[in-house]
């Protein structure tokens, strides 16, 4: 270091800004220097400081309670009770009313199975919007948990199928509906590929999603073969008198930005022992519902009497959605 | 060029150069966020869970109009009612059922009035066996000839449900066969189907393919 000449403060040669050894007379800073080197820097400040400019949107922010609230298995009743409790709150103030939310669990001796009459279907989308409302869907941008599929009569070839129809009335001749939504796999591959266990499957045959877990990495979407989930790509909006305020915390309760969801069977109303919303606007009464384990159900008639098609069976999923024909 | 000079336009290009980067990132010149996309609401139609039609039965329940099922009030019960066909063969029906269509069985071959309505009681509807029922009793009078169909639907698979799959907490409902069938016209109407998927993007213009589908 004897031999260093620099003045602008550097501890080396090289951290010189000038790079060159500077002039006796130049021991102090000279006035000049300062001031260009100063305006330099403030634009440089200011350049920075105006790139943080997106920031200043960041309004939705989580309370610090939610940040660290803990992954669903891991909460004990209190603190689920406290998540419940901020959740209402946060609803409350967000839609103008307090929602009857709860954590409803499986119940014993249930696993639910879904079946639908392709022989009856007529592609009304009438379980599309029932399952918006009941669910609170983000009405724009639109996120819906069933397609419907119109399929040419002859194939099951998902190529051929269109969900942009928009004709007069339905049914048209030559063609038959295909309603997909999430098939509640035996063996579902969006839970497998998921990195921080957000979603898993539930002994009633459910695969739920914790949406305060959930990153968005959206492997999920990515993994299942039945384009079952959705993503939410920006904060979903529902009008304040259209919320359904039957809310279940796997389930129905509001999404944020940034995860997934997907149909959950209703859970607010199935593991209260009702029928889904989607089964229960249909028209034509395609959709039946039950509990697989009770030889008496609807849908243990149907699996035994009916001529059953899985959709997608050579991918080894295990669906418990079933799709049935009458003749 | 001495090095001063050099060292100053140096510096004056970055002064400007970092402005002018703070003004554009302060008014966000580029990456603006898109508008939003409002979608228009989705009619109540599409999510009220009411059957397409109301049967006789579903009438008398829910205390509707039932006068049109007293046909004495303009028929005479002493009377034998006589059917009179025009020349195709098709029955001259009296103003009060002009609006009724016949469109019952393969070929539309099941379109005589005495196959389910009893000729000497018209408030009765009656089988060919000869077992007559009240005219909220139609179900069973559809299963006589609908065996396999009235099966599933006791059964639950043939119909709609409402309420509860868990009857240890509550009851669910059958829908009766004319909620939804026109006995006349059995086969289940024609809707209008809901709105479909919205589009991301706007609508393209016609003759031009989209270029995302939702």
């Amino acid at each position: 270091m004897a031999d260093h000449t620099c003045n602008c403060g550097g501890n080396g040669a090289n951290s010189c800004a000038s790079g060159k050894p500077s002039t006796p007379e130049s021991g102090k800073v000279d006035r000049r220097s300062f001031l260009r080197k100063s305006v330099v820097m403030t634009a440089g400040l200011a350049a920075v400081a105006a790139s943080l400019a997106p920031l200043r949107d960041l309004t939705d922010l989580g309370s610090v309670d939610q940040f660290l609230q803990k992954h669903y298995k891991e909460l004990t009743p209190a603190e689920m009770e406290k998540a419940l409790e901020r959740i209402r709150g946060e609803v409350s103030r967000q839609y103008g009313l307090r929602p009857h939310l709860r954590d409803l669990k499986p119940m014993d001796g249930v696993e639910f199975v879904y079946c639908l009459n392709l022989t009856r279907c007529v592609g009304c989308r009438k379980c599309v919007h029932a399952c918006v409302a009941e669910n609170n869907q983000s009405r724009s941008p639109e996120i819906q948990y069933i397609r419907v599929v119109k399929m040419p009569n002859g194939t099951f070839d998902m190529e051929r199928g269109d969900h942009t129809y928009a004709p007069e009335t339905v049914p048209e001749k030559g063609f038959f509906y295909m309603p997909v939504q999430c098939h509640q796999c035996k063996n579902p591959p969006c839970v497998k590929v998921c990195p921080v266990d957000a979603t898993w499957q539930e002994k009633d045959g459910i695969t739920v999603i914790d949406y305060n877990w959930c990153i968005g990495c959206r492997y999920c979407e990515a993994a299942c073969p039945y384009f079952a989930r959705r993503f939410n790509f920006a904060t979903p909006s529902i009008p304040k008198d259209q919320i359904n305020a039957n809310m279940s915390y796997l389930g129905n309760r509001p999404r944020q930005k940034g995860v997934m969801e997907k149909c959950h069977f209703c859970i607010q109303r199935t593991r209260e022992g009702k029928y889904p919303a989607c089964l229960e606007v249909c028209p034509t009464g395609s959709r039946k519902f039950g509990n697989i384990l009770d030889p008496n159900s609807e849908v243990s008639y149907i699996l035994k009497n009916k001529r059953v098609f899985v959709l997608k069976e050579e991918v080894g999923t295990l669906p418990r959605f079933f799709y049935y024909f009458d003749v | 060029m001495n090095t001063n000079a050099k060292e100053s336009l140096v510096m004056t290009g970055l002064a400007v150069g970092f402005f002018g980067l703070a003004g554009a990132f302060a008014l966000t010149l580029w990456a603006k966020p898109l508008e939003p996309v409002v979608n228009p609401p989705t009619p109540p139609d599409f999510t009220n869970t009411a059957t397409v039609r109301q049967s006789p039965a579903e009438i008398y329940r829910t205390e509707g109009d039932t006068s049109g099922f007293s046909c004495y009030s303009c028929h005479d019960a002493k009377k034998k009612l006589e059917i009179h066909l025009d020349t195709n063969g098709e029955a001259i029906l009296a103003e009060p059922h002009k609006d009724l269509v016949m469109r019952h069985g393969r070929k539309n071959r099941n379109d005589y009035c005495f196959n389910c309505h009893d000729a000497k009681n018209l408030e009765q509807l009656r089988v060919n066996e000869g077992q007559t029922f009240k005219l909220t009793e139609g179900n069973r009078l559809c299963g006589s000839c609908h065996g396999p169909t009235y099966r599933d639907w006791e059964r639950g698979v043939h119909g709609r449900m409402q309420g509860f799959w868990d009857l240890s907490r509550g009851a669910s409902a059958k829908s009766d066969c004319t909620s939804c069938h026109d006995p006349h016209a059995p086969s289940f109407p024609p809707i209008k189907p809901g709105p479909r998927p919205h589009a991301l993007h706007p609508e393209p213009a016609a003759g031009e393919t989209p270029k995302h589908t939702p």
